[in-house]
């Protein structure tokens, strides 16, 4: 040993010194008080010589990270105690270090050592979780260390590892893709499909979706599904978690089975139990799965029983407790209905409307019971629309009225005179504006679903000219002319009629004053006997030297000149007096590509918006990395609005109280599309847009006049982003 | 909480049970820090790859438990040594006697670390780490590259070691207890 040799008498001097220096501190630090402030307190702790005092500090620093004080400035400290033996502090360690390594990256790195270590640890909880905290540190330094763990990890014993590495891969893919090839992560990936283990089936499944949903490179195939992989698949279906199933049932809608007729039924058996399961998304999932398999079988006979069964499972969706749930049933069985309409025949009475339904549910249940009309069930449901048409709802009364119409215009025969005696009855029993146009629209429309029957005319147009005078919307009211100059010999006191609609000819909006001009030139090649001339003569000249309307002025020439020509009556009748065609449906449908779509993508946001998913979901990966630090600026510009602009404020609430008024009149569609806004957090496309334009106008408003048009265009894209999130 | 606040806490604080000695096992990269650490720990040999960050054991040596640290030594985790130096009783500082080449960074980067003011009151062990090798440079020699003597106001001492065949790591650790002691009062 060779130490430093002072003599005794220097050492003992020195020893002196240093007693006298220590105590000289010691009580400096006693005088002047320890150092105020609760993050010196917590630093102290972090670093005690006492084990539990370091655990308490720790337990503190999650508390105030969880209430969401800033607590980064502890980085260093925290990080010290990161090695431990003990779970729960490993655990809270791990938990800050997620958190706050965004604001510390460079020392990131001295948690390596350590995490490396875990995923050797005897205890599978903490290789877990130590692969899993390393995949959530997004800092690039971390990429270069994660080799050597995630290759162990993705081979280990414990499928709860494997489970949680696989994850791992689509995160590392995020950070550095050209690694995560090169390393053969995904190839590893792609292995764990074959899996024993059910959930790291899911979890890899939904790892490569997440990287196929990230990946830039169009060359390169990621999930890549073969027969071997789906008889793994069935295998694993009825030993996963509720997720993972769905999963799995989603990736089974991947592999095409067309012309495999064998397999496609073995799939479809093996999912056909799952439809018993309690969790609607696995039942939708399963019924999706099972439709598209459909598709590859050939035995008519075989896909009407396969059809049959699926019958109970779409019912058990609408019977659920909650309204969200059977709403989100409903819009799913809308599409399928269009494309199988036998499903559910047997199953009206399901679909009745319950006293405590949510309006919104109402509704889709109404859209769902017209589509489930046929001659059997028509007095059933007939009788039932007219019990939600003395309902208090307005939305509801107009839609069970048109629902009527629907009925009527879909089926034919007895059904289509009980239909209109029904309106009429409605009419007769309930009476008021609401009612009265509506049930006259709906006439007009059977009407012109059977132009020639003369019985039916002749039922509804009494009807009709009995009300006359309560008409006050412009669609019945234009229906109304329009059924004047195609049935004129049906109604009495025809000229008094037009008369009166000349004489308040331009009180009318335009769409009214081109139906009565187009009705008067047709009564006029009608009755030919000259008896109205003059009114048309009037409503020419009234059209083209007092109206203001362009189109309805040029309408009136053209009638003018046509009249006038040269051509004979019976040309003019040709040109004047064609039939329109006769509508089908007044119910909507699916043009046939997006309905293969929204089958495609059943079970999903888009079958609730009826959209494909691509309308609404933006194409690209945009990085969640500088997501969020965008937000974080939006945040704090909104918070410094608020606060400059709280005196603006009340200003703007005493303005709100006047908007009330108004907007309750503006009318119930508004009310309903809030609730249904409320229920699906994301509006729909087309409404947000108009939101989100406000909000921007707001922020633009009070942006610099510096900011070029294109910061404006990149903060209106972020915007839309951010208030995706946001929802 | 309430933990921190029991009635054998108390007490225990006051008689510095369950106290632990921090001591930060310094270095460059290659020394074999973490060698010696596993040493004392377990008594054996165990194969290391290089250190990311650090290696932390708790173990007991003369009824003292020591918080020993293993800190990284490559070039990019030095700068982050700094972050360990609070509340630390005692430097060991390891040098490979055989790396006579980088035996002036290892001198400039133990001046630097002695400067600061956290350390003042820390002992300093140096372990001429490697002695098994051929052309290791003696403890005298290590000392003199090292110049330790130029060190003033510090109890320190240089040990010549092999981690490997575990020579001089019990010297030199007895010594530090003996100055820690000492220190503590």
């Amino acid at each position: 040993m060779n130490s430093s040799k002072p003599t005794t008498a220097s050492k003992f001097n020195k020893n002196f010194n240093k007693v006298n220096s220590i105590l000289e501190r010691k009580l400096r630090k006693f005088l002047t008080g320890p150092k105020k402030g609760e993050t010196f307190e917590l630093r102290n702790g972090l670093v005690s010589q006492y084990k539990h005092e370091r655990k308490d500090a720790i337990q503190r620093v999650i508390q105030a990270m969880t209430v969401g004080k800033d607590v980064s400035s502890l980085f260093p400290d925290v990080l010290k105690n990161i090695a431990t033996y003990d779970i729960e502090q490993k655990k809270l360690v791990y938990l800050y270090l997620m958190n706050y390594a965004k604001t510390h990256p460079e020392l990131c790195i001295l948690a390596v050592n350590t995490f490396v270590q875990d995923t050797e640890d005897p205890n599978p909880l903490i290789r877990a979780l130590a692969i899993r905290t390393m995949g959530c540190i997004r800092v690039d330094k971390m990429v270069d260390y994660m080799e050597v763990p995630l290759t162990r990890t993705l081979k280990d014993e414990s499928p709860y590892v494997r489970k949680t590495a696989a994850i791992c891969v689509a995160k590392l893919f995020d950070l550095n893709s050209e690694m995560c090839i090169e390393f053969g992560f995904l190839k590893s990936l792609k292995d764990l499909l074959n899996d024993s283990n059910p959930m790291v089936v899911a979890n890899s499944i939904n790892s490569l979706y997440e990287i196929r949903d990230i990946n830039q490179n169009p060359d390169l195939e990621i999930i890549e599904i073969n027969s071997e992989s789906v008889k793994n698949f069935l295998l694993c279906l009825n030993e996963c978690t509720e997720w993972g199933r769905i999963t799995i049932l989603t990736t089974l809608t991947e592999y095409n089975s067309k012309g495999r007729v064998e397999e496609a039924n073995h799939i479809i058996e093996r999912i056909i139990p799952q439809l018993q399961h309690v969790n609607p998304s696995v039942v939708l999932s399963s019924i999706k799965a099972i439709l598209f398999h459909l598709e590859s079988l050939t035995n008519k006979a075989q896909k009407d029983q396969i059809l049959k069964k699926l019958s109970a499972p779409l019912v058990s969706l609408v019977s659920s407790s909650i309204p969200e749930a059977q709403y989100v049933g409903l819009k799913n069985i809308r599409i399928i209905l269009e494309k199988y309409p036998n499903v559910l025949t047997k199953e009206l009475r399901v679909f009745f409307l319950k006293y405590s339904d949510p309006l919104y549910l109402k509704l889709e249940k109404l859209e769902v019971m017209i589509r489930l009309a046929n001659e059997t069930n028509a007095p059933l449901l007939l009788s039932e629309l007219k019990e939600y048409s003395m309902e208090f709802e307005p939305a509801l009364i107009i839609k069970a009225i048109k629902s009527i119409g629907s009925v009527a215009i879909k089926l034919s025969g007895q059904v289509v005179i009980k239909s209109v005696t029904l309106l009429n009855d409605i009419i007769e029993q309930r009476g008021g504006e609401l009612v009265i146009n509506q049930s006259v629209i709906e006439l007009i429309n059977i009407l012109r679903r059977y132009p020639d029957k003369n019985d039916i005319a002749s039922l509804i147009i009494p009807i009709i000219s009995n009300h006359i005078q309560e008409l006050d919307k412009n669609e019945s009211l234009s229906g109304y002319i329009f059924i004047l100059g195609e049935y004129p010999k049906f109604f009495s006191n025809l000229n008094e009629k037009l008369s009166a609609l000349i004489e308040e000819f331009l009180e009318y909006d335009s769409i009214i004053q081109l139906n009565i001009l187009t009705t008067i030139v047709k009564i006029n090649l009608e009755y030919s006997n000259q008896s109205y001339s003059a009114l048309l003569q009037k409503v020419l000249e009234l059209a083209t030297k007092e109206c203001e309307n362009a189109d309805v002025r040029d309408k009136a020439y053209i009638y003018w000149r046509l009249l006038s020509s040269n051509s004979t009556p019976e040309q003019q009748k040709k040109i004047l007096l064609t039939k329109l065609p006769p509508i089908d449906s007044t119910i909507s449908e699916f043009n046939p590509q997006i309905l293969e779509i929204l089958l495609k993508e059943l079970s999903t946001l888009s079958s609730v918006y009826h959209q494909p998913s691509d309308t609404f979901i933006e194409k690209g990966y945009t990085k969640i990395t500088t997501k969020t630090d965008k937000i974080e600026d939006i945040k704090d510009f909104a918070k410094s609005e608020i606060i400059n602009n709280s005196a603006r404020d009340e200003n703007l609430l005493d303005f709100d109280d006047d908007e009330i008024e108004n907007e309750e009149s503006s009318g119930n569609v508004n009310n309903l599309l809030d609730e249904l806004n409320d229920l699906f957090s994301t509006p729909p496309p087309q409404k947000q847009t108009t939101t989100n334009n406000d909000i921007i106008s707001l922020f633009n408003t009070t942006t610099p006049a510096t900011n070029n048009t294109q910061q404006q265009e990149n903060q209106r894209k972020d915007i839309n982003n951010d208030l995706l999130d946001l929802f | 909480m309430g933990q921190a606040f029991s009635f054998t806490n108390i007490f225990g604080k006051l008689w510095g049970v369950n106290k632990e000695i921090r001591i930060l096992i310094l270095g460059l990269d290659g020394a074999g820090k973490t060698t010696i650490l596993y040493r004392l720990q377990m008594g054996e040999v165990v194969t290391t790859k290089p250190t990311i960050g650090f290696n932390v054991e708790t173990l007991k040596y003369k009824n003292i438990t020591l918080n020993i640290w293993d800190l990284g030594g490559q070039t990019s985790i030095r700068p982050y040594w700094r972050c360990y130096y609070n509340n630390t009783s005692a430097v060991i500082f390891v040098v490979d006697s055989t790396d006579k080449d980088r035996i002036d960074v290892a001198c400039k980067e133990l001046h630097t670390m002695l400067k600061e003011e956290e350390l003042q009151d820390s002992a300093l062990l140096v372990f001429a780490n490697k002695q098994d090798q051929p052309g290791a440079m003696t403890a005298a020699k290590v000392s003199q590259a090292l110049s330790l003597t130029d060190l003033k106001d510090r109890s320190w001492s240089i040990v010549a070691s092999s981690a490997i065949k575990g020579e001089g790591l019990t010297e030199g650790l007895d010594w530090l207890m003996d100055v820690i002691k000492d220190e503590q009062l």
